[in-house]
């Protein structure tokens, strides 16, 4: 709590080039880990990607076994049986690879029967195997084109470097979270995919607006040759802190409550699917935005020769101002003072005269040097 | 980068949107539109079909044209046809009976050869009306154009008129040529007997009723439907499985023919069911016209001019023009459907599992929505009021423009687009908290939130549009690249965008400058939400 406090407070800087190891590693070994799913045990793809035909039958009573009964005769007693939801959602949900429309009619007939209901209050959905590949297909295919059009755009609206970092954060969120399915094996259904397609918008977003912050910062500070890139990523992390916890906390907020009250509460079994994914998604992409979108662009600028020089002579000082390696929290040249955080110290007037005669002029340079 | 102009009265825009949202939403209600609901949620029958082999364009429309005629008759309300690239999705809600909506929408429909028993030129209507002056005075209703036959490659030139023409003069003034007087002689003296005495029986045979071993009576309609003869057929002798191919072709003579091709396998029962009966003019086949029927429709009804034929030797031929020509050839081959369709897939949603889950999601949205406020309202105070406010003129407009389409351009609101609804709502949100930290910080800064506020604003906006851009660059692609539910969310996702960027420039900015403007917040600035726990001590 008192974390919370101090960063609503403004009264401290957190200091991510220390978190940043800690964070980058953990990041890889769940990468890993997920890639061992993905990889490894492959994924549980639903239905609508492998074919075949699903029935779901809501019932209250009917049990996996008196179901498993009741496809004998049809020839589809290897089906796969599970029950979802619970009391009047609860819904007995049978897979089969078949997608014999006779078999289907068969099968509706036989759950109906067995669970008392209309054969109309079954839901069925059959796909044919060459759809799914289709689905999977153009899944893929839409997915490449969004990441080149996304990498293009910040490129064009940020810069190049800052759209291999969104890239690398986006990608990562994608792996972990089908790496979550992979590893406990949920089934992966469309419904899963809009919501992975939902985590990469939510990703973005947040790894934008840091990213934004960034360069206006660079802008500002980095004529003056007194931070190092690395720096003006932690600053500019910390001013926007409160925000991502925020919009995290309320974007995570519809969809807890979908988790809780619309799958466990009222058993809806379609709203769990989009919830589940969604949930991990945008803890992952809030966490990424900070530990991989940021290091990777920090890490990449840092090779820049207008930055390496200023982190040289910025080290070579005596009291290195934002230098990245060693560098206590919040120790700058006014270390004594609490409001020199290098967020506050230039904007307040009159801490940093030799700020105020170049308000924001590189924007212009930079676009030049770029055509 | 935007700047924030801050205007004297600074709330008109605001007062537009407003107005705008209020007035969208009371014409939507006034004209009791509603959103549309989508088939998982509403429950109802959706199938989605494809192409065997690559179609055109205009050949998939034509198939859609075949299937809403076909959904017609079922007496679904809302129909939903549409063409996704080379996909054809059809939904149906609210449809109970599956089986038949299957059999009509996912099922190419067989194709029968009925022997022709009796025929009249004209619907029933027609004739009834006629009999009742003379019966010369329905010449006028037929087209001559359209004569076929059978006959082997031999015979081709030799074609006979269709079974209606004898009733007509009508040949003076079209193509003299066409008409055979044998084929002539001979109809006329089936036609006449069976029309008159067997009218008051006649009905056409519905479409349920159309049972391939029971004799039916069924139309032959031109394009617009216009009915050009009425037969009396016997029991289907095949059905189109038999067919192994048909083509179009170009006749030496410079007549167009449809050239038919049999299984190996089925000739002998062609041959022995319908060609030799009907050329002998056996009780089965008594006009010796084998009738090509499809969606009991008769297609054509050419005569059989030999007693045998060879499986890849049967040529149909008579004044066909190209394009009925191909036509026919498309329908020996696939059916009624101008393509051969392949289900991909088909849902099946039970009215109860869709009802259940809107109302679970209903339910988890407002609950989702209130705990947002809550903590919006915790947060940033009266910014979070002006942030509900925000997200109100949205929703009203989100709502009004949801109903508009599913009025107009039948869209209907599935699953998928209230999660991209959600997603939108976060985004919308996001925007407001960009703003009011922005804004905020500087205020901890020691500005006044009055001079702050433009600067901020403007700051914002620039990350607003510019990461709402990016959300809008994903779901246009998602919507242009993907099929089914995915597409539902990208439409929802990218108008959400839109209405969160107009709800930030018009709603947002202009009352929170009035609020920070305003004396009675001036010297209260945690009203705002802004600096409740002190700037810096200096």
């Amino acid at each position: 709590m008192s974390v919370v406090r101090r960063m609503r407070s403004f009264e401290d800087d957190i200091d991510f080039r220390k978190v940043w190891k800690v964070g980058t590693t953990i990041s890889l070994l769940v990468l890993l880990v997920s890639l061992w799913g993905i990889l490894g045990r492959h994924l549980n793809l639903g239905l609508d990607f492998e074919g075949g035909t699903s029935w779901d039958v809501p019932t209250d009573s009917l049990g996996v076994d008196d179901a498993r009964d009741a496809l004998r005769p049809a020839g589809q007693d290897g089906a796969k049986i599970q029950v979802i939801g619970r009391g009047d959602s609860r819904v007995l949900r049978v897979q089969s690879e078949t997608d014999d429309l006779e078999v289907q009619t068969e099968v509706s007939e036989a759950l109906a029967d067995a669970a008392g209901v209309e054969v109309t209050d079954i839901t069925v959905s059959t796909v044919g195997p060459s759809w799914g590949d289709q689905v999977t297909e153009k899944a893929q295919r839409a997915m490449v084109w969004f990441f080149v059009a996304i990498t293009a755009y910040i490129a064009w609206r940020l810069e190049w470097k800052m759209a291999i970092g969104a890239l690398a954060s986006v990608v990562h969120d994608l792996i972990i979270s089908v790496g979550v399915y992979a590893v406990f094996q949920i089934e992966i259904t469309p419904a899963t995919v809009i919501a992975f397609l939902t985590i990469l918008g939510y990703s973005l977003y947040d790894t934008i607006v840091v990213f934004d912050r960034m360069q206006d910062n660079a802008a500002r500070y980095g004529p003056t040759g007194k931070v190092t890139y690395t720096g003006i990523v932690n600053m500019s992390l910390n001013q926007v802190l409160m925000r991502s916890v925020n919009t995290t906390i309320t974007a995570l907020l519809p969809v807890i409550a979908m988790l809780v009250i619309g799958s466990f509460l009222m058993g809806a079994a379609a709203l769990q699917e989009f919830a589940l994914a969604l949930t991990v998604g945008l803890l992952v992409g809030a966490f990424s935005s900070i530990f991989i979108a940021s290091p990777v662009v920090a890490w990449i600028k840092e090779r820049e020769p207008r930055y390496r020089e200023i982190r040289s002579r910025v080290v070579g000082l005596r009291g290195p101002v934002l230098d990245p390696v060693g560098a206590p929290a919040g120790l700058g040249p006014e270390a004594g003072d609490p409001s020199s955080a290098p967020r506050a110290r230039p904007v307040t007037p009159g801490q940093a005269p030799s700020l105020s005669g170049r308000p924001i002029p590189p924007r212009p340079r930079k676009k030049g040097k770029r055509r | 980068m935007i700047r924030g102009r801050l205007k004297h009265s600074g709330l008109r825009p605001l007062a537009m949107l407003v107005a705008l949202t209020v007035g969208s939403l009371g014409g939507v209600l006034a004209a009791g539109w509603g959103p549309k609901l989508g088939l998982d949620l509403e429950g109802g029958f959706a199938v989605t079909l494809q192409p065997i082999d690559d179609a055109s364009e205009e050949l998939l429309d034509q198939s859609i044209e075949v299937i809403r005629s076909r959904v017609d008759a079922l007496g679904v309300a809302e129909p939903e046809i549409t063409r996704q690239g080379e996909t054809i999705e059809v939904s149906l809600p609210g449809v109970t009976d599956r089986e038949r909506a299957r059999l009509l929408v996912g099922q190419t429909a067989e194709l029968r050869f009925r022997p022709v028993l009796s025929s009249i030129p004209g619907s029933i209507e027609d004739l009834l009306a006629s009999t009742s002056t003379t019966a010369a005075g329905e010449t006028t209703t037929t087209v001559a154009g359209e004569t076929t036959t059978t006959t082997a490659e031999g015979v081709t030139g030799q074609s006979a008129d269709r079974a209606a023409t004898p009733f007509q003069d009508t040949t003076t003034t079209t193509a003299p040529g066409e008409t055979t007087t044998t084929v002539a002689g001979e109809t006329t003296t089936t036609t006449a007997p069976s029309g008159e005495p067997g009218l008051t029986g006649f009905e056409l045979t519905p479409r349920e009723d159309d049972i391939a071993d029971q004799p039916v009576v069924l139309a032959e309609t031109d394009d617009e439907g216009e009915v050009l003869n009425t037969y009396q057929l016997g029991p289907a002798v095949a059905t189109g499985t038999i067919v192994s191919d048909a083509r179009a072709q170009l006749a030496p003579t410079g007549e167009w023919t449809v050239a038919l091709e049999i299984k190996a396998s089925e000739i002998d029962t062609f041959n022995s069911a319908g060609a030799a009966p009907c050329f002998a003019r056996e009780p089965t086949c008594p006009q010796g016209a084998l009738a090509i029927v499809l969606d009991s429709r008769v297609v054509m009804a050419p005569n059989i001019q030999q007693p045998s034929y060879e499986a890849d030797q049967i040529e149909i031929s008579g004044s066909l023009s190209e394009s009925e020509a191909k036509d026919l050839a498309l329908v020996l081959r696939y059916g009624s459907l101008p393509v051969a369709l392949e289900i991909q897939q088909t849902r099946e949603v039970s009215a109860t599992l869709g009802e259940d889950s809107m109302r679970a999601g209903i339910v988890s949205g407002l609950v989702g929505l209130g705990l947002v406020a809550i903590y919006m309202l915790a947060v940033y105070r009266l910014l979070g009021l002006v942030a509900i406010g925000s997200l109100t003129v949205s929703a009203g407009l989100l709502w009004a423009i949801i109903a508009w389409m599913g009025e107009t351009r039948g869209l209907a609101l599935t699953l998928a687009g209230i999660t991209g609804i959600i997603v939108s709502i976060g985004v919308a949100v996001d925007s407001n908290v960009v703003f009011y930290e922005h804004l905020k910080e500087e205020v901890w800064r020691g500005r006044t939130a009055r001079s702050a506020a433009t600067g901020s604003f403007s700051q914002s906006f620039k990350t607003i549009v510019t990461a709402n851009m990016a959300s809008l660059i994903g779901a246009v692609l998602l919507y242009v690249l993907t099929v089914g539910s995915v597409r539902g969310f990208a439409l929802f996702l990218a108008i959400g965008t839109i209405l969160d960027m107009i709800a930030s420039y018009w709603f947002m900015r202009p009352l929170v400058m009035y609020l920070v403007k305003s004396r009675r917040f001036a010297h209260r600035p945690h009203l705002l939400g802004v600096a409740t726990t002190g700037g810096p001590d200096q």
